[in-house]
């Protein structure tokens, strides 16, 4: 009855990566759907208390009551006003906000809903009853599960993958509609100074378009696997931390060794826990973030170099914010 | 996963991909449609509200101002006027009472001269009578104590010397 436990405790990595529940279903997928429903219920009630109130309500009509509506609030305005206005420009941003921002709340949806041990839960409850589908789990799956719901979508290069496959149709889209087709590709060819220079430049311009390309592809991928990174790693974290009594007791330790360091492995699981609370919301603002910026770059058709500078400009008056997600 | 797998394209390998991009795009547009325009609404309405109370409050206090300020350059005019009437009432004052002691006085000049012009005449009567009554009187003296009848000659003389005389008593 243990030994699962145990194997979890030997094999944190095993506890974060996503898992099949049959042949095509994943757990991910699952945590995609509540997510989603989680987000709805949520930012729709939080809608409700922002919008002006009946007539009758008075000068009340005007104020958001629900603390999950001033949360949402708060959030709404200092993304919109404070952080995508100021890089974005007032013109895109209004365009964007709303894709941006549904960004936003669905990674951090995700991200928060993973920090929730509902598989643990489901572990828990097997324990408790003696029997453990484990073993009912069919061998030829690659991840098989004990469980039926939990996990961490965002902990899957595949769902991030997805995530960051929006973003570059969304880059593409805006470059194509500010600059047309021709414009995206003069734009990945070096610019018009290049493209429409002396001849003899363009021998470089297949090497720019080939770097171009390479860097509208790379740019979300980095989106993608800086989230996955973050969330296997810092669930990886968790589940060492909390599974060291276990690995303690598979080793052979004694009681008092194993509670000691359940204890204190557990005190720093709990410490961490909050740190990945601030990963979780800092990962969802560093995607919508570098998704906004892509999208400005992407919308300039003239100097490069002034791009480039505009995005650090903005990195450096937002904290770093693109550097923070890199080192992060 | 993708790499590991026999079939890379097949569906119960990427379908976690699938998913998040479906799920993603449905949450977008549901967001987009219905959610974030509530929300855009709500703060814009607040914002409206509360612009549209500091103008009308900016409003009430520019009127407030222009207000106070006609008030104030009413009651300076109507300080004006009472200083302007009330000068005027004192000049009609001072015109009325100079008038009134003009009058006065040529009244009591008048009054006074009449008074006098009476005293003149009813001394001079009386002088006259005085004059009259004592030459009756001295010639009546003078007859009895000469005994006999002044003729109308000598009464004239007589009458002439008492009169000198009367003057130089008088005088």
């Amino acid at each position: 009855m243990l030994q699962t436990i145990f194997a979890s405790g030997a094999d944190p990595v095993g506890h974060v990566v996503d898992k099949n529940i049959n042949e095509w279903l994943t757990l991910s997928m699952l945590s995609i759907v509540a997510g989603f429903a989680v987000a709805m219920f949520v930012l729709v009630k939080a809608a409700k208390a922002i919008q002006t109130g009946p007539e009758s309500d008075g000068n009340r009509r005007y104020i958001t009551t629900s603390r999950l509506g001033q949360v949402i609030e708060v959030m709404v305005l200092h993304l919109r006003d404070e952080m995508l206005k100021p890089v974005m420009g007032e013109r895109l941003a209004n365009t964007w906000t709303p894709f941006l921002l549904s960004q936003f709340f669905f990674v951090l949806t995700l991200n928060l809903f993973g920090l929730v041990p509902w598989a643990d839960m489901q572990e828990a409850v097997f324990v408790v009853f003696g029997h453990h589908p484990h073993f009912d789990v069919p061998a030829n799956f690659s991840q098989k599960s004990a469980v039926y719901f939990g996990g961490t979508a965002t902990a899957s290069i595949l769902v991030t993958g997805g995530l960051a496959t929006v973003s570059l149709v969304a880059i593409l889209y805006q470059s194509i509609r500010e600059l047309g087709i021709l414009g995206t590709l003069e734009h990945l060819c070096g610019g018009p100074d290049l493209v429409r220079g002396p001849i003899f430049l363009w021998l470089v311009i297949p090497l720019i378009f080939v770097v171009e390309l390479a860097g509208l592809i790379i740019k979300p991928a980095a989106l993608a696997i800086r989230l996955f990174a973050n969330m296997v790693a810092g669930h990886t974290l968790l589940a060492v931390l909390f599974g060291f009594g276990a690995a303690a007791a598979k080793a052979g330790a004694g009681t008092f060794g194993v509670a000691s360091i359940t204890l204190l492995s557990g005190t720093f699981g709990v410490l961490i826990s909050f740190l990945e609370l601030f990963v979780a919301l800092l990962q969802a603002f560093i995607f919508m973030f570098l998704t906004a910026v892509f999208i400005s770059l992407m919308s300039h058709g003239d100097d490069h170099a002034h791009d480039e500078e505009h995005s650090h400009d903005h990195a450096d008056s937002h904290g770093h914010a693109p550097a923070t997600a890199a080192a992060h | 996963m993708i790499l590991a797998s026999s079939d890379p394209i097949a569906f119960d390998t990427i379908a976690p991909y699938i998913t998040a991009v479906v799920v993603f795009v449905v949450f977008f547009a549901i967001f987009a449609q219905f959610i974030m325009p509530t929300i855009t609404k709500g703060l814009d309405d607040r914002n409206n509200k509360i612009l549209g109370e500091i103008a009308a409050a900016e409003a009430a206090r520019t009127e407030a101002k222009a207000a106070q300020a006609a008030f104030e350059k009413r009651l300076v005019e109507a300080q004006d006027e009472a200083t302007k009437t009330i000068a005027a009432a004192r000049a009609d004052a001072q015109r009325i009472a100079g008038e009134l002691r003009t009058k006065a006085e040529a009244e009591l000049a008048d009054l006074k001269r009449r008074a006098h012009d009476d005293m003149e005449s009813a001394r001079k009567q009386a002088v006259a009578d005085l004059e009259a009554h004592a030459a009756h009187l001295a010639v009546s003296v003078a007859g009895r104590i000469l005994g006999r009848e002044i003729k109308p000659a000598d009464q004239s003389t007589l009458i002439a010397d008492s009169l000198k005389e009367l003057a130089a008593t008088r005088n």
